[in-house]
């Protein structure tokens, strides 16, 4: 049960590190949030999946409590971060953001 | 006249250099300050106020002074950004007004009927947003999640790090969501300036109210014990009731300042569109 556990938060934690990388690597803005919105509720998914699996190998009411509270925490960032991400995307839009392509390698500074 | 300024702030900084050297070293267990007061409250804060949570009774129980005119602060808070930003509200000659399915605006001027404000025909100011139904219903989703978990951080500061001024801010940023998801016009439609600056005058009267409610009751100021025959309880029971008494005072005086300032802040003191 704990080797679960660890083998979890530390794919999740591998998710943030895609994540960081890719808000400072990828090429424009549409990318970068694709990044950071796609991969960061995924890591924060198996992380607390991780750690709700954690709490329960001591499997008692209390325990039981605490990890509905963290997957609670995960039901969410589930609801509240696409719509982030949808929020910016559309103030790009409206900012007339160019995207990145192959060939006219568009995509701004920011 | 800056020369003395100057003289005044070199003295000062001297001082303090001179001085922070006699402090007594940072968590000293001879220091006076963990001789004689953090003692007493450790080892008295169960037996006197029946709170677990040591730091809320120092702060609503033991040290009440200090806190009520905490509120106070927040509350002059709200004051100075009323009495600096707003403005005079004006008559509206021209009101404009997008009609969606064709992107045309309308003028509407003093003597015209206005229409209802829909999803066709929508009010607009210096610039036309959009209305985002994901937005809008996400927040829509999540804001009584959000005043839930309000009230259980004002109800739970006895037991957990929480109170009054925690729960206060997380009740304001969830109207202050509402807010920014949909307009400033509809918000102040639910709640008013006005209704913002009493409920947080209000507040702070609950905390001051209690406070002199022990007075007539002829104890000390804000001293909870006090209550005991009118919550019939026994007075420790009463100083714990009573700091939540207090707390919920707190919570709704930093609440409403939030909103206050937001509504100020966010308009430029017009109040109209908001951001």
């Amino acid at each position: 049960m704990n080797l679960i556990s660890v083998l979890l938060i530390a794919i999740g934690l591998f998710f943030f590190l895609g994540g960081s990388i890719g808000i400072i690597r990828l090429p424009d803005f549409y990318s970068r949030l694709h990044a950071a919105g796609m991969l960061d509720t995924m890591g924060l998914f198996l992380s607390m999946a991780g750690l709700a699996l954690y709490v329960l190998t001591d499997f008692t009411f209390a325990n039981v409590l605490v990890a509905i509270k963290i997957m609670l925490i995960v039901v969410f960032v589930f609801i509240t971060s696409p719509t982030a991400t949808h929020a910016i995307v559309d103030a790009g839009v409206r900012g007339f953001r160019e995207p990145w392509t192959k060939d006219k390698k568009g995509g701004s500074s920011i | 006249m800056k020369l003395i300024g100057k003289m005044t702030i070199l003295l000062c900084g001297i001082l303090l250099i001179v001085f922070a050297n006699k402090f007594p070293e940072f968590g000293d267990p001879h220091s006076p300050a963990s001789t004689h007061l953090s003692p007493y409250y450790i080892e008295h804060t169960m037996a006197d106020t029946a709170v677990p949570n040591m730091v809320t009774s120092v702060l609503a129980d033991y040290r009440g002074y200090d806190t009520m005119f905490e509120t106070t602060v927040i509350l002059t808070a709200g004051l100075a950004c009323f009495f600096l930003l707003r403005l005079p509200e004006e008559e509206e000659k021209e009101i404009y007004f997008r009609h969606v399915p064709t992107g045309v605006t309308i003028r509407i001027e003093e003597c015209g009927a206005a229409p209802e404000d829909s999803d066709v025909f929508q009010r607009i100011d210096a610039q036309w947003v959009p209305r985002d139904i994901i937005i809008r219903s996400t927040s829509r989703l999540l804001m009584p999640f959000i005043q839930i978990f309000a009230l259980y951080v004002v109800a739970h500061g006895h037991h957990s790090p929480g109170g009054g001024f925690q729960g206060g801010v997380i009740l304001g940023a969830a109207v202050i969501l509402f807010a920014i998801s949909h307009n400033l016009r509809t918000t102040v439609a639910k709640i008013s300036e006005t209704s913002a600056a009493i409920m947080s005058a209000a507040g702070v009267f609950i905390y001051a109210g209690t406070g002199a409610l022990c007075v007539m009751l002829g104890e000390n100021f804000l001293n909870y014990g006090a209550l005991a025959p009118l919550l019939g309880t026994d007075r420790v029971m009463a100083r714990s009731h009573g700091i939540l008494i207090v707390e919920i005072g707190v919570a709704l005086a930093v609440m409403s300042v939030m909103i206050w300032i937001y509504y100020n802040l966010s308009s430029a003191g017009k109040q109209d569109e908001g951001l």
